[in-house]
Formats: structure tokens, sequence, C-alpha cells
């Protein structure tokens, strides 16, 4: 063995070749040398990600064949109709030819904005699986990364102050990978999980409160339809991803996904209960239980995009369940109603 | 020990009294931790800083109770067993408060703690953590309630036969020779025997051979019984089975050896060992690192026999009486300061190959069992230094005086970069054969493998508003483990 490693010695402290790893200069100084199973365990992720999104299929090669011919059809339109104004008058050309390079600058910009938008999402997505796989590997190098990141990704969070510092001050201890996890969750989402709970609670609220009051079925769909995207959108936003448009659409379909996905197992845990309460509700008045069962799908459909958001799993801290909420839902509601059936 | 009668009105008190203590646990929640190791692992350390961290509201961000702010308070209370010595913690923390590490542990002793808490759903409670500390070597004690005389001494015999323990033995194993068992007994005898075989047990327990499996224990730590009767006698070369005659050697030796067992291993057995809710056992693997292969061989050989002790299976006695108790074991190899963070890993899986045999019994019995690397009282800083070849991950800390590495030799006084050796990402590859590395035993200081020296307690002023605990390493994940379900 002694010609695989390296003998012991000792140095004294004035050897200019040994250098402190003081806890301010933290990861510059600090080698930990990556051990194999790390450089696996990393590359892991985002393999499997890629190769999911590589599908190819006839259906993506129509949808871009399609959408660049569009695209050529607007970029024709638009040629013709400048050199139209053209034909017309110098001056009507030029402001033709104006408009339409801030039009195409601007749609770069958004397209920036959506791509960015969905790097990030993307980002978290991958901050996910990687928190995951730590607290199954328990590799400090990975948990100190997953810290990292989610302090990074936070940064710009003002309810996380002070939580960020205290994060921040045990980065340099020596802990464990998943317990860095745990940690990470207990002090960074605890907050954030309370303000997502409130925001799905208002939302599922405000849309039974609409079901029930509105004159129109129409009205309450696209109600509900509105509260949903911007609920999503603001708990994006709370757990740290700026979703554009596009991402928001992507948001949701992961969302349903995943609804269809748990939907079978979350019968058993309460939404039954909760059905059979609507049914009772609907009974004492039909609009009343149609509000709140909205007001439930909606909460159902927040609590999905929490976990489709939240940049980390649920491991440390509880998840929220239905039966959080609904009984918000049904107690504060309760005043209320009784006004509006009088 | 084997009639019938007795071990039933054993079982039945050990019931009685398990009932009684069930009822109040009721009414006041009650946690026993054991602290046990073998000598120098780092037991008095070890519960000093977490006493001094719990009371102190200390850094412990994985402790989830403390770190989410719902330990309101903890508190000394007054020991509750008249006849237990109390753990000296005061004055373990003012050794440490003047850079010496506090006297080891010699005999039992416990300390009570009261945790105010609030539960997760937002109760008021409180939960009583006894602490009790007892020397690792009383441990080893528990198997010999199951041999008899001729087995001990046959085993013991076998054992001091084995290099490098038979150079140690040397004395011993003389006298030995010239006695006769079948003799007239002689109290002379027996005085020079076991002297003689407790010089033998002491030098294996040197740095330099740093043996674990060293049973009975209380020859090496005897308390208020040293020189009895009970404490004296020593193997003899007799044949498995036969019966003594009346009134030689043999005979008083093990009469001896049985008064050893109802004396002193049984009552320590009942009275504090069954009583126990929680362990945890500190290894010092890095001291058999520095010894060398045949260290670390009888270091599992003594984690083996101990972790039978806490599991040695339905059909024997004394499972029955404590099978119900003990549902967590962490092992934790101690001073995992005096490696480098990037090491602490291999440190670990060194340790939970050292325990594996055993821990998969464990595991499957319903304990649960866990192992980490961890530091109590964290002596050093990191550093890195620059070599020829690239970048050696190394510690900073002071050395003892007279501790040797290389060519050096320390005086005490100056804080020193060392790096001790670089642990295998195999364990495997140590457990090969006797010369899977170089330790004292075999070679000079110059020549081993692995130097882990000991070093001087951090420079700290305890009591400083500022400094709230001793700077430690995974002492937070050691107390989530061991007692963080009970302050949910």
């Amino acid at each position: 063995m002694n010609t695989l490693y390296r003998r012991p010695a000792a140095f004294a402290l004035n050897d200019p070749n040994v250098v402190l790893t003081e806890a301010d200069r933290e990861a510059s100084a600090e080698i930990i040398p990556l051990t194999q199973e790390h450089d696996i365990e990393v590359s892991a992720a985002p393999i499997a990600r890629v190769r999911s999104r590589n599908r190819f299929g006839w259906a993506t090669v129509f949808w871009s064949a399609l959408g660049a011919l569009i695209a050529l059809a607007i970029g024709l339109a638009i040629t013709q109709l400048v050199e139209d104004l053209y034909a017309r008058s110098q001056a009507l050309g030029w402001l033709g030819l104006l408009l339409a390079a801030t039009a195409a600058l601007a749609l770069c910009a958004i397209l920036m904005r959506e791509i960015r938008a969905l790097v990030r999402l993307s980002a978290i997505d991958e901050l996910r699986d990687r928190a995951s796989a730590t607290i199954v590997s328990d590799q400090r190098t990975d948990g100190l990364a997953v810290a990292r990141e989610l302090l990074h990704l936070t940064r710009n969070t003002p309810l996380l102050a002070r939580a960020r510092k205290v994060l921040a001050s045990h980065v340099d201890d020596i802990i464990d990978g998943a317990d860095m996890v745990r940690l990470a969750e207990r002090g960074l989402m605890a907050p954030l999980d309370q303000e997502a709970k409130r925001l799905v609670s208002a939302a599922a609220k405000r849309v039974s409160i609409v079901t029930a009051v509105s004159p129109r079925a129409l009205l309450d769909m696209v109600f509900v339809l509105v509260t949903a995207f911007g609920l999503m959108r603001r708990l994006a936003y709370l757990y740290g991803g700026r979703p554009g448009t596009l991402g928001l659409i992507r948001l949701m379909r992961l969302c349903v996904a995943h609804l269809t996905v748990t939907g079978g197992l979350a019968i058993g845990d309460g939404m039954a209960q909760q059905i059979l309460g609507h049914g009772v509700v609907a009974k004492l008045s039909t609009r009343l239980g149609e509000g709140v069962l909205n007001g439930l799908l909606t909460a159902r459909l927040g609590l999905a995009a929490m976990e489709v958001t939240r940049p980390l799993p649920f491991v440390a801290l509880p998840q929220p369940t239905i039966n959080d909420l609904a009984a918000d839902l049904l107690r504060l509601r309760a005043p209320k109603t009784s006004d509006d059936d009088q | 020990m084997n009639d019938p009668i007795s071990q039933i009105i054993e079982q039945a008190l050990m019931g009685a009294r398990a009932l009684l203590e069930f009822g109040s646990h009721l009414v006041n929640p009650t946690v026993r931790l054991g602290v046990t190791g073998m000598s120098d692992a780092g037991k008095t350390v070890f519960i000093t800083a977490l006493v001094h961290g719990l009371l102190h509201g200390g850094r412990f961000p994985v402790f989830d109770a403390m770190a989410s702010g719902r330990v309101s308070e903890a508190r000394l209370a007054p020991q509750p067993d008249d006849a237990v010595p109390r753990f000296d913690y005061e004055n373990h923390l003012r050794a440490l408060a003047a850079r010496r590490w506090p006297e080891s542990t010699r005999r039992i002793s416990e300390l009570r703690l009261v945790i105010e808490y609030q539960s997760q759903r937002g109760a008021m409670r409180t939960l009583t953590l006894d602490i009790v500390d007892y020397p690792g070597e009383w441990l080893l004690d528990l198997p010999l309630l199951e041999m008899n005389y001729e087995q001990w001494s046959a085993e013991s015999l076998l054992l001091s036969r084995q290099p490098p323990r038979t150079a140690l033995a040397t004395h011993w194993h003389d006298h030995l020779k010239a006695l006769d068992p079948l003799g007239a007994e002689d109290e002379q005898a027996a005085l020079t025997a076991t002297a003689l075989f407790v010089d033998y047990l002491k030098s294996c327990r040197d740095q330099r051979y740093a043996m674990s499996m060293l049973p009975p224990g209380h020859f090496l730590m005897p308390g208020e019984l040293a020189g009895s009767p009970a404490l004296t006698f020593a193997p003899l070369d007799v044949p498995h089975h036969g019966a003594a005659p009346e009134g030689s050697l043999w005979a008083m030796m093990r009469r001896r050896y049985e008064s050893y067992k109802r004396i002193v291993v049984k009552p320590f057995f009942h009275e504090h060992f069954a009583r126990l809710d929680r362990q945890i056992v500190l290894v010092d693997v890095l001291s058999a690192f520095n010894a060398g292969p045949e260290a670390l061989l009888d270091l599992e050989r003594a984690l083996a026999s101990i972790l039978a002790c806490f599991n040695s299976g339905r059909k024997s006695l004394f499972s029955a009486m404590f099978s119900p108790r003990i549902d967590r074991i962490l092992f934790a190899a101690t001073k995992a300061d005096h490696l480098h963070r990037s090491s602490h890993d291999r440190l670990e899986a060194i340790l939970r190959r050292l325990t594996e045999s055993s821990l998969q019994r464990a595991q499957i019995a319903g304990g649960t069992v866990d192992v980490i690397a961890l530091a109590a009282i964290r002596a050093t800083r990191e550093a890195t230094i620059r070599d020829g070849h690239g970048q050696l991950p190394a510690i900073l800390g002071t050395p003892v005086a007279g501790e040797i590495v290389g060519r050096e030799t320390f005086d005490g006084q100056t804080e020193v970069a060392m790096f001790p050796g670089d642990l295998p990402d195999n364990p495997e590859v140590l457990f090969k054969d006797l010369d899977a590395f170089r330790g004292l035993t075999m070679a000079s200081a110059q020549d081993a493998d692995f130097r882990f020296l000991r070093l001087l307690p951090p420079a700290l002023q305890i009591g400083q508003s500022d400094e709230r605990s001793f700077p430690h390493i995974r002492l937070d994940r050691a107390l989530q483990f061991l007692i963080g379900d009970r302050l949910q």
C-alpha cells in the first residue's frame, strides 16, 4: 500500500506551502477531491433529462415545418406590406420599415426572456432531482452544491434574508449531504411554504366565492382559468422561478400531468371525504356546492403547482395536504355563504 | 446463575421494574442514553461537549428540535440514582477550558438533564435525559456470563498466544508453566498470576499495540473492588471439561471467577445496562491505525463482542431482559477532526466494515443502527499543503509534547500542519492480511503508514457569550439520531 498512498508528514505553519482553509475563503481554497462515484452521480441526472427531451418524432417535424412555413408567410406578408407602403410614399415606407424592425427587435427580446425563463425552470427541476439524489447518496459535496445553488436561486427573496444568512454560515461546517439538504429545506423552504399555502388557499377561496355568486357558467370558467394561471405564476415567482408565457404553459402541463399521476392516489387521502362533503353542501345549495368543488379543485391544482415549482422535494418538512386547505376553505366561507343564500 | 429458580426470580424482578418505569415514563418521559467505548475513545469529552452544547444552546444545525428553536431550555437536574456517582461535568469543563483533556472514565457515572421543548403541534413538554457513562471494557464482561471458567481460560490463553500478544505475555506464560492447577490452593500463587495477567492486559492496551479485546474489563478498571478475591484470579491451563478437585488451585480460581460474575458483572448488567434506551458506542479507530493491522482485527473482535451484548439472539436468557429496551445504537468513530473532511467518508466506511457482520444481525432484530464519524470537540482546523505532486489535505493542531512524526518530535506548544496518511478508498484493503499496512506494533514511528497524533484541546474562552459551544463535527447528527425522535 506504500506505493499507492501518501506518507504521513508534518509541516511548520510558517512553511510557505501551507495554505490555510479559512472559513470565509471557503470553496476556492478547499480541495475536495472528486471521487469517482461522485462524478457519475453528478452526470447521471442531466443525462436522464436530456434523453427524455431528445425523443425524435414525426409530430415534432410536422410542427416545426409548419411553424417555419407560417413564419415565412408572416415574413413575406410584412415584406409585401413594406413594399406596398414604399410604392405609395417614401415616408410611409420608412415608417413601415421602422415599425417592422421594432417589432422584430421586441420579438427577439421576448424570445430571449422566454428562453431564459425556461432555462431557469429547468434548472429548478434539475436542482430538485439532484436534491432527491443527494438525500439517497448522502455525498457531502453534492449536498453543499445544492445548498449553494439554493442560496443563489433565492438571493432576491426578501422573505429569506435571515434564513439565507443562517444557512450560509453553515455551508463551511462539516455536514453530510442529506443533512445539508434537509437543513436547507428547513431554513429556506419553511417560510416560502407558509406563503405558498396562503396563496393557494386564497385563490381557492376566491374561486369558490366567484363560482357561487357568478351568474354565468362561462364567466366562472374564465375566472377559474385566470386564477389558476395567476396562482401558478405567483407560486413560481415565490419559489425563485421567473416563468414567462411559455414557461407558464409548460408548468401548467407538468402540473396537470402531475395531477393525473397522483390523482388516483389522492382519492385515498382525503379527497373522498371532500367529495362526500361536497355532496352534503350541494344538497343545501347547488351553487354553493359547485363553488366548494371548484375551490377544492383549485386547491388541488395549487398543491400540485407547489410541488412542480418548489426547488426541493418535501423531505424534512411535511407536504401540505388538501385537508389542511379544505378546512380553511370551508370554515372561512361559512358566514359569507349564509348571507348569499338569504 | 444456572439455577432456574433464581433465574425466574431475576426475570420477575426485571419485569416488575420495567413495568414500574414504563408507568412513570408515561407521566414523565425519560430517555436513558448509554455512552460507552474503550478507554481513550472519548466518552468523557463526548458527554461534556454534548451537555455543554445542550445547556448553552450550541450550534447544532442538524439537531432539528434545537435548530428550529423548539427547545426552550435545557438544565441539569439532581442525579436520580443514589448508588451511582454523578458525572463530574463541571470539573471536566474546567479541564477543557485549561486546555487539558478531562480525566478518563474509570467507573460508571450518570448525569440527568431536563429538556423543555415544544412539540411540533405546539404542546409544551419536557424530556428527561439520563446520560449513563460506563467503560466499554465492562461490556466485554457480559459474554463471560455465558461461559464457565474452563471455557474462559481456554479462550484467554488462545488469544494470548497470538502475535503480537504472545510477546507481551511471556512473563505470565512462564509463570503459568510453573503452576500446577491440581495442586493445593495458594493465595500467593494466585496473586502473582493475577498481577502478571493484569500486566499483560495493560501492556496490550499501550498505544503501540492498541488492543481492544481485553476481558475481564474490571481488571483494567477495578474501582473499589481492587485487591478483593473476586478480582484475584487468572486463566489456568486446564482441560475444557473436567471437575476441579476439592481444595485445588483450579477450584479456587473457578470459585473466584464465578464470584466475579456474580458480584461484578451481573449487578452492572441488571442495574444499568438492561435499563438503557439508547446507546452510543464510541470507537477510536484511529489509534488502531496507529498501531497496526493486528489492532484493527482485535478491534473488530471487540466490536463483535459488544454488539453481541446488544443482540445476543432470542434464545439466550439475557436477550429476553433487554431486547425490548435499546432501540437505537449509534457507532461513532471518534476523533474525526484528526482527518481532513475529505477522508471522513472513508473513516465511516471502515467503521461500517468493522461492524458489518454484527450490524446485519442487529438490523434484523428490529433495532436501528447507524455509523458516523464524529468529533465531539474539534481540535483542528483545515489546510492544504502544496507539495511536488499536488496538494495534500492537511489539518492544523497542537500535538501534545513528545509526539513524533517523521523525524520531528513536538514540544506541545507549537501548532503544526499535519498530513496523517491516506485512508484507502476500499476498507477491505486494510483487512487483507497482517501486512496490509505498517503500524507502531511492527515499525518505528518514522516508517508507520498512519500517524494520528494526540492533540491538545482547542484554545477557547468558554463562557464567553459569543462562543456558545465547542466546535464539533457531527455531534448534532449524533444527537438527532439518538434523541431527535423523542423531541418531535
